[in-house]
């Protein structure tokens, strides 16, 4: 038997450090530490020379030269923010509801979980991967089923063709990008205890406002969670069009460091824009409760 | 035997009208949902059955434009093309394969183990620091490693770790998302329940193996397969930290394989044989984990 020696809450924090330490140490050197050496970077001419590397300190050039003095990065980036404002509310709206589906009592609902599950050994893997490849860098999804003639045989060439296509072509990029956010909703839902249902339901409440009352403000972290998880999946996806832009890096190392940051600004004000909306949002309704 | 028969007859009569019954019991609102899961788990199945009919197309079916969703004329010339492909090589395929599984079982088990023995503290126990820690943890989050790939270099250089199994596996280790996710959940796990252990006398290894582990299975499950395809899809690692063609893993070969597709048409066949030899560990993986998913949430006793 080990003697205690130190207080028990001095033990605690120990014994919590210990836990962290492994992973905390992979970080830093892995990621941490890169980081850091990026944003050095990305103020730095970088040379490779054959046994070392030079760093010749330039100031914001490549930062000037990024956002002021080209559009590549603009070029890329609006369209890609249009469409990521469309897609996460559409995922995040999706995914609820599937999951809330497939809580219910239904005939066959585990084969239906997995099927609805799978996208998550898709949207991380080589799979799309694969697809990307074929499909001449889009998801092109109907042109590949064919499914593109159809609609033009069946609507004519009416001026609902093109926007129906489109619909068409991102209903299938949310199902595929929704797997986790599924699961996480559907473990979410599960935390919520059958009796809080059962006396609303003795209490006369219509699975509408069911909904409204209890499902969702106890799904409230996992909302913000899935948002979360959502927003960071779409903009480090490694065939957004600004990935490319990065990895395609025609410029120096100091340039593209430049660029990975200017991203990453854009991406944590995106990011705290939809936050503080996501919270201003809560706050109203669980004041218009009280 | 015509006795035997006729009842079994009226045995296969009497099931039908119990399943009739049963579907009448699904009232409208049932069939309705599931008749719309049905539709929508054709959509999620498409690229599935792609993948699969795509490996056994012949050359002139693969190359069609449009190109086709169910192979007409199936084929295992694809696979025996892959095959002899790999006898070429001066390195023999079972060599990547060998180190594909090394590297994805020690990374993944390496990710699960530090990811959720640092997500535990970090929810349950306040200490200086904790919050910044974790938004460092979520700004990382906010950045695909693709991005910073030449300091990751400097890094496993001056570790020395360029060609060994480690230069794989520990650039993995820390998987942010994996934290990130572990923590939300075991936020949810009810602080109760710890005081309750710690009343008892048990130690916080314990606390963590046999109370938080348990209740957030669902969490596990979805890391172990995110951490799966992690580092069985990974071919960042073979580029950038081995020279040695030995070290190099399968992701990286079959990226050799489709890389040079401009000047090689006849390799498109080997390439989507290969497609859905890398793509069926994931899928064994999936479906042994799916059940996992969301089984135990309903039981913990959280909430």
């Amino acid at each position: 038997m080990k003697k205690r020696i130190l207080k028990g809450k001095t033990m605690r924090n120990l014994e919590g450090s210990l836990f962290i330490l492994p992973w905390l140490l992979g970080f830093m050197a892995f990621l941490a530490f890169p980081l850091l050496f990026s944003l050095y970077m990305s103020f730095h001419n970088v040379k490779v020379l054959p046994f070392q590397m030079k760093y010749d300190y330039v100031g914001f050039k490549y930062f000037k030269s990024i956002l002021f003095e080209s559009s590549a990065l603009y070029d890329s980036i609006i369209p890609f923010f249009q469409e990521a404002i469309v897609m996460i509310p559409v995922i995040l709206v999706f995914s609820l509801l599937i999951a809330i589906l497939l809580n219910q009592k239904l005939r066959g609902r585990m084969l239906f979980r997995a099927i609805f599950f799978l996208p998550v050994i898709f949207s991380t893997g080589y799979v799309l991967t694969e697809f990307v490849n074929q499909g001449e860098g889009s998801l092109g999804f109907l042109e590949r089923y064919e499914l593109s003639s159809y609609l033009n045989m069946v609507l004519g060439d009416s001026s609902w063709t093109n926007p129906i296509k489109q619909v068409l072509n991102r209903f299938v990029l949310v199902l595929w990008f929704s797997g986790v956010q599924i699961i996480l909703f559907l473990a979410g839902r599960q935390t919520i205890s059958a009796s809080a249902y059962e006396s609303a339901r003795i209490d006369g409440a219509s699975p509408w406002e069911v909904f409204w009352k209890i499902t969702l403000p106890a799904m409230s972290p996992f909302i913000l969670l899935n948002l979360i998880y959502t927003v960071v999946d779409l903009f480090t996806y490694p065939f957004n069009p600004i990935m490319d832009l990065i990895g395609n890096g025609q410029g120096s190392y100091g340039y593209n460091s430049a660029l990975v940051w200017i991203y990453f600004m854009i991406i944590i004000i995106f990011l705290s824009v939809v936050l503080l909306f996501y919270v201003r949002l809560s706050r109203n309704r669980s004041g218009a409760r009280r | 035997m015509k006795v035997d028969m006729r009842l079994q007859g009226k045995r296969l009569v009497y099931r039908f009208e119990d399943w009739l019954a049963a579907v009448r019991r699904i009232d409208r609102t049932q069939i309705v949902i599931i008749i719309g899961l049905t539709l929508l788990s054709a959509f999620m199945l498409l690229p599935l059955v792609y993948l699969f009919n795509h490996a056994f197309k012949p050359l002139h079916e693969l190359l069609l434009f449009p190109p086709t969703f169910i192979v007409n004329e199936p084929t295992m010339q694809n696979f025996t093309d892959l095959m002899a492909l790999t006898q070429t090589t001066f390195i023999p395929v079972s060599r990547y394969i060998f180190n594909s599984v090394i590297v994805t079982v020690l990374a993944t088990a390496g990710m699960v183990f530090t990811g959720s023995l640092c997500a535990y503290p970090l929810s349950k126990h306040k200490f200086p620091g904790g919050n910044w820690f974790f938004g460092a943890i979520m700004v990382s989050l906010l950045f695909a490693t693709e991005v910073i790939s030449i300091p990751r270099y400097v890094v496993v250089q001056s570790l020395g770790i360029m060609n060994t199994y480690l230069g794989h596996v520990l650039p993995m280790i820390a998987l942010p998302v994996g934290v990130f996710l572990l923590k939300q959940f075991m936020d949810q796990v009810p602080n109760e329940l710890l005081e309750a252990a710690k009343i008892d006398g048990a130690s916080e290894v314990k606390i963590f193996l046999r109370i938080v582990l348990p209740l957030v299975t669902p969490a596990m499950a979805t890391i172990t397969i995110i951490a799966f395809q992690t580092a069985w899809g990974n071919a960042e690692t073979s580029t950038l930290f081995m020279q040695d063609d030995a070290m190099k893993t399968l992701p990286f070969y079959m990226g050799t394989l489709t890389s040079n597709l401009a000047n090689s048409v006849a390799r498109q066949g080997a390439a989507a044989a290969g497609a859905l030899i890398m793509f069926l560990p994931s899928l064994i993986i999936f479906l042994i984990y799916q059940r996992k998913f969301i089984a135990t949430m309903a039981h913990s006793g959280i909430k």
